[in-house]
């Protein structure tokens, strides 16, 4: 490489720089196609409209939070506090909506609780950058405090949702169910947030090397700060989700029974080919990403595969995925 | 020529140095100022300072006769004064306007991109610099001396008026050299002022116009480089003239330490017949490329053979990996010590102890005393200077820190020694004393491989030079006969059937 001529005139072909900005991309989505043609040969099930829409559906949540999460890895850090995010608003939704249920209480509620989430992420990013608290560390003790505060509230689960709020998880739009439109659309602005405005270039700088950034006149302490406040904004949009899904407002949600999402959506950004340490990666990835999780997991419930089992193999799958990566990039250096 | 920076009584000190003491500077329109001097003499303080990132304690900064103050880069780039550090500022993962435009993005309304705006003024930048590179290409695809034009491209983009270079040299070799030094010249057209950083003084003759020779934070003079020879230079820099700086050759060399016959490595490296002797400091030089880390590399067992037959003091061995070669007392000293050599952020006991802890534990704990005393004895032998021996390696200068790998394979006591690039960035002064060790090394009966890229080095050190080619070696000189134009002559040789 070092010896190709400067003044050596060179084109490089539009194919192959989408190629480089797309490479993992494409792998990605090649990747979630084979999985998904030979789920849909072997299983019959699989293959079924309605199993489909189910896995879609399913997805939804995994992947509001894994939009926000993706931010959070692309700007250098890591969210570990989106599933007690999530729970904290699964809670205190339920519990709210069990006795207001006029629309403008649910409004003022749907907003109070949006702006606990950008709280959430404003404290993360200023532990992070002001007092110098790794993000590993930071997000991690952030999760146990809100933690602390769901089952402060809510013991077991309980509460009960307003009528027409069913509508965000079970609504229709035409055969589409409204979710998936409505995950759709936010990857849709995000992905045109991140690469078409001057907020999605400098988190990506400063995710790349915070110092370049800082010398080129980034303000990265606020870029920091947008970042985490988008990803626990997101975190909170999946709470109000799940309680629609649900019906219900279950203590534990984001943590421990059902999806973990901490660790879920940090696979699912990781295998879309976000780059841990940041500067590198996207939403598109990351849908792939949820996919293959979200696939993976329904394919496992139709053969029976333990819980436990689909634990250990989601383990794996993290741990592969970062390796594959990590493994490249040394390559290419 | 108007003069554009001038800098007048400048003293800066860091906790226990003076760094700067009473400096003078200036520079002017469309010169190209050569700044020289060993590590530490304080030509780095001074760029750091003319570039913001540090304050004067004393001392003022004049540009265009106008007294001013820089906080920080910021406000020095503002001010026309860029800086390109060996370690470029670019990010691999996005595109050179994207780089060069950081932080000051073409915007359309509501914090939109102008990418197309911003990917036209960069062509324009680059087109200026006589490049003709997509800039919509990744950082990432491009060459060194190429991610170098971006920051040259970026400094333009700042409308800068003096671009100080930070031994821009260190990475590039032969056409690529060229290629930075006609850049250079299209800046000095242009009226910008480059200040350029450099061990090398090939390059000084070549692109410089006037030279400031730093030594122990004071100047010791500014000429013009029309003015002044190479010897003088030497002597400003150092003290001493260069040919005493190499030491006395010795003529004993006694029995063979490493056999090598019919080595043949990956698809290109081919050694028929490789011979190093007790006493010996046995040379190999070869542009880049040519095979000679790669050679080293066999040979300490990190990189595999294909074929060959080694002997060790007349033992046949396979080198299968490195624990083979440093049981038969093979030492590596690589190219890249701060990467590979040492541990930085850890002291120097530390790093010097690293490879020989397992000698000296009891149940997993580490004796203490026991690695002071050893290591304390093999700093000694190596005349480390560090403030002590707690310090962190991190804080030592280049040639010291090569004391500390040297210390550190001395402990494990090994008979045949491979240097890759050992002054490598290391100042004048020092240079002088690692060969010194060198020499003394081999007269205590060591055989040493050398390779270097450094022609001077090669021609003054080595008591045999091997030179290769393309994987292959094409000459075997004596030492004390061998000239710097017979071994460029044979390391290039078959260079006209094109590389």
């Amino acid at each position: 490489m070092a010896t190709r001529s400067l003044a050596q005139e060179q084109r490089v072909s539009q194919w192959r720089r989408l190629l480089d900005r797309q490479r993992d991309v494409i792998v990605i989505y090649s990747i979630l196609l084979g999985i998904v043609l030979i789920a849909a040969i072997a299983l019959p099930e699989f293959r079924n409209p309605v199993n489909i829409f189910n896995v879609l559906r399913q997805g939804v949540a995994l992947g509001i939070v894994s939009v926000g999460q993706t931010v959070a890895i692309l700007v250098g850090g890591i969210d570990l506090s989106v599933g007690a995010t999530i729970s904290l608003v699964v809670v205190y939704a339920a519990g709210f909506m069990e006795q207001y249920t006029a629309w403008w209480m649910v409004l003022g509620m749907v907003i109070a609780l949006l702006s606990l989430g950008l709280l959430i992420g404003f404290i993360n990013a200023n532990v992070i950058t002001r007092l110098r608290v790794e993000p590993f560390i930071a997000t991690l003790g952030m999760g146990a405090i809100l933690q602390g505060m769901v089952l402060m509230y809510a013991k077991r689960p309980g509460g009960d949702i307003a009528p027409g709020w069913e509508y965000f998880a079970e609504g229709m739009i035409g055969p589409v169910p409204f979710p998936v439109i409505f995950l759709g659309g936010l990857v849709a602005v995000t992905w045109v947030l991140l690469g078409r405005t001057i907020w999605g270039r400098h988190i990506k700088a400063t995710g790349g090397s915070e110092v370049i950034a800082r010398l080129s006149g980034v303000v990265t302490n606020r870029i920091t700060a947008y970042a985490y406040m988008f990803c626990s904004l997101m975190a909170a949009l999946t709470g109000l989700y799940l309680t629609s899904r649900m019906g219900a407002g279950d203590p534990q949600v984001g943590g421990l029974q059902y999806g973990k999402f901490d660790l879920d959506s940090i696979t699912a950004v990781l295998i879309g080919g976000t780059q841990l340490g940041g500067g590198k990666g996207g939403v598109i990835g990351t849908v792939a990403g949820v996919m293959i999780v979200s696939v993976l997991s329904n394919i496992f419930n139709l053969v029976g595969v333990n819980p436990w089992i689909q634990w250990i193999i989601k383990g794996l799958i993290l741990l592969a995925a970062v390796a594959i990566y990590s493994v490249q990039q040394s390559d290419e250096g | 020529m108007e003069t554009i920076v001038e800098m007048h009584g400048i003293t800066k000190t860091f906790p226990g140095v003076v760094a700067l003491d009473d400096v003078t500077f200036q520079c002017k329109e469309g010169e190209v100022h050569a700044v020289v001097g060993e590590n530490g003499a304080g030509k780095s303080t001074l760029m750091n300072l003319l570039a913001g990132v540090y304050q004067p304690d004393q001392g003022e900064i004049l540009i265009d006769g106008e007294l001013i103050e820089m906080a920080s880069p910021h406000e020095a780039q503002e001010k026309g004064i860029s800086i390109i550090y060996q370690e470029l500022n670019l990010l691999p993962d996005m595109s050179i306007s994207e780089n060069v435009f950081l932080g000051r993005e073409s915007i359309r309304r509501f914090g939109f991109l102008d990418d197309r705006d911003q990917d036209e003024k960069a062509r324009e930048l680059l087109h200026r610099l006589g490049i003709d590179i997509d800039p919509r290409t990744m950082l990432k695809r491009l060459s060194v001396p190429q991610q170098q034009m971006v920051e040259i491209a970026k400094a333009l983009s700042l409308n800068a008026r003096v671009v100080i270079m930070d031994e821009p040299s260190a990475a590039l070799g032969g056409r690529d050299l060229d290629y930075l030094f006609e850049v250079i010249r299209t800046l000095k057209k242009q009226g910008i002022a480059v200040i350029y950083i450099s061990h090398r003084l090939d390059e000084i003759f070549e692109i410089a116009d006037r030279v400031t020779v730093f030594k122990d934070g004071h100047v010791v003079g500014t000429h013009a480089v029309a003015d002044i020879d190479r010897p003088s230079l030497v002597r400003m820099m150092i003290g001493r003239s260069f040919s005493e700086a190499f030491p006395p050759r010795s003529t004993m060399a006694g029995e063979e330490i490493l056999r090598i016959e019919g080595l043949r490595v990956g698809t290109r490296l081919k050694v028929d017949e490789l011979v190093i002797r007790r006493g010996e400091i046995v040379g190999i030089s070869g542009l880049v490329g040519s095979g000679r880390t790669e050679l080293a590399q066999a040979i300490f067992g990190t990189r595999r053979m294909e074929a060959g037959i080694v002997w060790v003091s007349g033992e046949e061995i396979v080198l299968r990996n490195p624990r083979v070669a440093m049981r038969h007392k093979i030492g590596y000293l690589t190219e890249d010590r701060n990467a590979e050599g040492l541990v930085l952020g850890q002291t120097v006991t530390q790093n010097t102890a690293l490879p020989s802890l397992k000698d000296r534990q009891r149940w997993g704990v580490i004796d203490r005393k026991t690695e002071r005393e050893i290591v304390k004895v093999a700093t000694e032998d190596v005349r480390l200077q560090a403030p002590s021996l707690t310090s962190d390696v991190e804080t030592l200068s280049g040639g010291n820190r090569q004391k500390v790998v040297l210390a550190k394979w001395l402990i494990s006591g090994p008979e045949l020694l491979i240097f890759d690039e050992p002054t490598r960035g290391i100042d004048v002064g020092a240079k002088a004393e690692i060969w010194g060790l060198m020499r003394e090394l081999a007269e205590q009966g060591k055989g040493l491989l050398m390779i270097s890229s450094e022609l001077l080095e090669i021609v003054g050190m080595s008591d045999r030079v091997y030179v290769m080619h393309l994987g292959v070696i094409v000459g075997e000189l004596r030492g004390d006969q061998a000239t710097e134009e017979e071994v460029m002559m044979l390391a290039t040789y078959g260079e006209k059937h094109g590389d």
